[in-house]
C-alpha cells in the first residue's frame, strides 16, 4: 500500500509539471507578447524603452528561462502579478475566488450523489418497469440539456413567474451561511442535475450487475428481506465504480461550475478566469488554469488512495 | 511468405456486413435508437438545406419585428435586431453540426492513432504519452477551452480545432485499453510469432477488433461537442455575430433583452437539447447492439 501510494503521488507530481508546461505553452502560442498585451497600443513608445520594459519584465529572455522563472514565482507562492492589476499577486485573487468554485462544486457533487444513487438504485431494483423508463428519461435529459441552458432558463422564467431574483453581490459561506445558501443553490441544483445523469447510469448499470453475483443468490436464499439485500449486500459493491466515476468527473465539476458562475455573476474561479481573459490578463489566466489542473489531479489521486479503504479486496503489492 | 502464412491461417474472412439488412435489423431490435437516428437524420438534412427550409435570410432585419412575440410570421419570436429566430436557429444548426462532427473526427482520429501506438508499443513511449493525456484531461475543459479559443481567433476552424484538443486524450485512452487487450489475443501473438511486421500486424489485426469501441465514442463524444461548442458560444469565445450558433444565441448580448423576450432563451436551447439527446439515445443502442458484453444492461 505504501509503495503504491508513493508511486501514485510520484505520478500526481509529474502530471502537475506537465500540466504547468502545457499552459505554458498554450499561453505562449499568442501572438504579440505580454508588453503589448500591457500597453494594448503599439507604434507611439520608442524602439530602445519599449526593450527595457521588457527587459524589467523579463520577456525578453529565451522560453525555457521565463518558464523556469515563472515555476520559481509557483513556488515563492504568488504566482508572479496580474498584468492589469499593478501589484496584485495572482495567488491572492486565486486565494479569493477559489473558496466559493470549491462551495460549488462540493455542494453540486453531494447533490449529484443524493439525486443520482437513489434513481439509480430505484431504476434498477425495478429494471424495465415504468419508474425505469421514468429514470433514464430523466438521465438523459441531465447528459443532453446544457447547465448553462437550464441555469438561463431559470433565471429568465423565474424572475418573471415565480419571482426569483438572481444573486447580485456575494455574500461568504462564513459571513452568512443562510444568505450564502441562498444564493447558490440554484446553481448548486443544475449542477447537481447535470451530474447526475451519468451516476444515476452508473449505479443503474453496476446494482443490475452486482444482483447476478452468486453472493446476492446466496444473502436472498438465506432469507433475508430484498431491502437488507440491496443495502448490505448489493449496494456495498454496486458503488465503488461510483466512486471512480466521481473522482472522473472532478474536471467536469470544475467546468460546469466555471460556467455558472458566469452566470449567476457568482465572483469565483470561473468568473476570474474569464475577465482575465477577456481582459487578456494572462498571468493570472496561467494561475487560475495551472491551480484548476492541480486540484483535478489531487482529487484523482485521493479516489486512487481512497480504494484500498473502500474496497478490502484491493491489496496493493 | 509471413503474410502468405498469415492470409491462411489468420484471416477467415467475415463475410461483408448486409448494410440494408443491418440497418433493418437494427431498427428492429432498437427502435428508440432507429427513431432517434430519424430525428438526427432530419437535423442535418435541415441544417444542409437551410435555404430551403429557412422562411427568411439568416441576417434579414424586419426593423418593426423587433423582440417580437412569437407569430406565424415569426414562428418563434424576433430578436434583439428584428432578425428571425426560426431562421437562425436552422442556420445555427450548421455550425453546431460542423464543430460537432469535425472536432469529434480530428479528436477521435488522434485518439486512435495516439491510443493504438500507444498501446501497442508499450513501454516508455506509452509513458510518455499517458501522461501528456493525463494533463491535457486535468485541465477543467473549458478552462482548457477558453485558454485555447483565446489563443487561436475565434472562426469555425480554430474552434474545431480547440475541441479536438480536449476529446484526444479521453478516446486515446479508451482506445489504448482496447488495444491492449486484444494485444493479448493469440491471433495476435501468432501473428506476430509468423513475423508479420508490426505495422501490419496493427494495420490487419488489431484495428479492425477496436473498430466498435471506437464507433460508440464517437457517437456519443458528438453530443457533448455540441454542447461544449454552445457553452463557448454563450460566453462569446466561438464563432462571431453576425453568423448565427445555437451558443451565441444565448450569449450575453442576447441575455439582456430576455426580461422583455423570454422566448429568446427557448429556441436554440430545445434545438441543442433534441439534437444531442437524439444523439445519445442513437450512441446507446449502437453501444447495446456493437458492444456484446454490455446487451441487457
Amino acid at each position: 500500500m505504501r509503495t503504491y501510494a508513493l508511486r501514485r503521488l510520484g505520478a500526481a507530481a509529474i502530471v502537475i509539471m506537465l500540466v504547468s508546461v502545457a499552459v505554458f505553452i498554450m499561453m505562449h502560442l499568442l501572438p504579440g507578447d505580454a508588453l503589448i498585451v500591457k500597453l494594448g497600443a503599439t507604434g507611439r513608445i520608442p524602439q530602445d524603452r519599449m526593450d527595457a520594459l521588457r527587459h524589467q519584465m523579463g520577456i525578453d529572455q529565451p522560453l525555457p528561462v521565463q518558464y523556469a522563472h515563472w515555476v520559481g514565482h509557483i513556488f515563492d507562492g504568488s504566482m508572479g502579478t496580474s498584468l492589469i492589476f499593478d501589484g496584485q499577486k495572482v495567488s491572492t485573487r486565486i486565494g479569493d475566488a477559489l473558496p466559493i468554485t470549491l462551495e460549488l462544486g462540493v455542494l453540486g457533487m453531494a447533490a449529484a450523489l443524493a439525486i443520482g444513487v437513489p434513481l439509480g438504485i430505484l431504476s434498477a431494483v425495478y429494471q424495465d418497469r415504468p419508474l425505469d423508463y421514468l429514470v433514464r428519461v430523466i438521465s438523459f435529459l441531465g447528459l443532453s440539456l446544457p447547465g448553462f441552458w437550464i441555469g438561463l432558463v431559470v433565471i429568465v422564467y423565474g424572475t418573471r413567474y415565480l419571482g426569483y431574483s438572481p444573486p447580485r453581490g456575494y455574500v461568504g459561506v462564513l459571513h452568512d451561511p443562510i444568505a450564502n445558501l441562498k444564493l447558490i443553490w440554484i446553481p448548486v441544483l443544475v449542477l447537481g442535475y447535470g451530474l447526475s445523469a451519468s451516476i444515476m447510469r452508473m449505479t443503474r448499470s453496476t446494482v443490475l450487475e452486482a444482483q447476478r453475483e452468486d453472493y446476492t443468490r446466496t444473502a436472498r436464499a438465506k432469507g433475508l428481506s430484498g431491502h437488507v439485500v440491496v443495502s448490505r449486500h448489493v449496494l456495498r459493491n454496486a458503488l465503488i465504480p461510483v466512486v471512480t466515476l466521481v473522482g472522473n468527473q472532478a474536471a467536469f465539476v470544475f467546468s460546469g461550475a466555471l460556467i455558472l458562475e458566469v452566470l449567476f455573476v457568482l465572483p469565483g474561479m470561473g468568473q476570474l478566469t474569464y475577465t482575465s481573459i477577456l481582459q487578456r490578463d494572462y498571468t493570472q489566466v496561467e494561475g487560475c488554469a495551472l491551480v484548476a489542473g492541480a486540484i483535478v489531479v489531487l482529487i484523482n489521486l485521493l479516489i486512487d488512495l481512497s480504494y484500498g479503504v473502500i474496497d478490502p479486496r484491493i491489496r496493493y503489492a | 511468405m509471413a503474410a502468405i502464412a498469415e492470409e491462411l491461417v489468420l484471416a477467415p474472412r467475415a463475410a461483408p456486413p448486409r448494410l440494408v439488412g443491418g440497418l433493418l435489423g437494427f431498427a428492429r431490435h432498437k427502435p428508440v435508437a432507429a427513431g432517434a437516428a430519424l430525428v438526427l437524420l432530419a437535423v442535418c438534412l435541415v441544417a444542409v438545406l437551410a435555404p430551403v427550409f429557412a422562411p427568411y435570410g439568416p441576417n434579414t432585419v424586419f426593423l418593426r419585428d423587433r423582440l417580437a412575440h412569437p407569430s406565424s410570421r415569426h414562428l418563434f419570436g424576433g430578436d434583439q435586431l428584428g432578425r428571425d429566430v426560426l431562421t437562425r436557429v436552422i442556420y445555427g444548426a450548421r455550425v453546431s453540426l460542423a464543430a460537432g462532427l469535425g472536432a469529434t473526427a480530428l479528436g477521435v482520429g488522434f485518439g486512435v492513432l495516439f491510443g493504438v501506438i500507444s498501446g501497442y508499443a508499450g513501454g516508455l513511449f506509452d509513458q510518455v504519452i499517458q501522461r501528456c493525456m493525463d494533463a491535457i484531461m486535468a485541465l477543467p475543459p473549458i478552462i482548457l477551452l477558453m485558454v485555447l479559443a483565446t489563443t487561436l481567433s475565434p472562426n469555425l476552424r480554430n474552434v474545431i480545432i480547440a475541441i479536438a484538443v480536449f476529446v484526444t486524450p479521453g478516446s486515446a485512452r479508451i482506445v489504448r485499453g482496447a488495444v491492449l487487450s486484444v494485444k493479448a489475443m493469440t491471433y495476435v501473438e501468432a501473428a506476430q510469432a509468423l513475423g508479420v511486421p508490426p505495422s501490419r500486424v496493427v494495420w490487419r489485426h488489431v484495428l479492425p477488433n477496436v473498430v466498435a469501441p471506437v464507433i460508440v465514442i464517437a457517437s456519443i463524444t458528438v453530443g457533448s461537442v455540441i454542447i461544449i461548442e454552445a457553452a463557448l458560444g454563450f460566453l462569446g469565445l466561438s464563432v462571431h455575430e453576425p453568423t448565427a450558433t445555437w451558443g451565441n444565441m444565448l450569449n450575453t448580448g442576447a441575455q439582456s433583452y430576455m426580461e422583455q423576450a423570454p422566448w429568446l432563451a427557448l429556441a436554440p436551447g430545445i434545438a441543442i437539447a433534441v439534437t444531442v439527446f437524439a444523439i445519445n439515445l442513437f450512441g446507446d443502442g449502437l453501444r447495446d447492439a456493437l458492444d456484446p458484453r454490455l446487451r441487457g444492461r
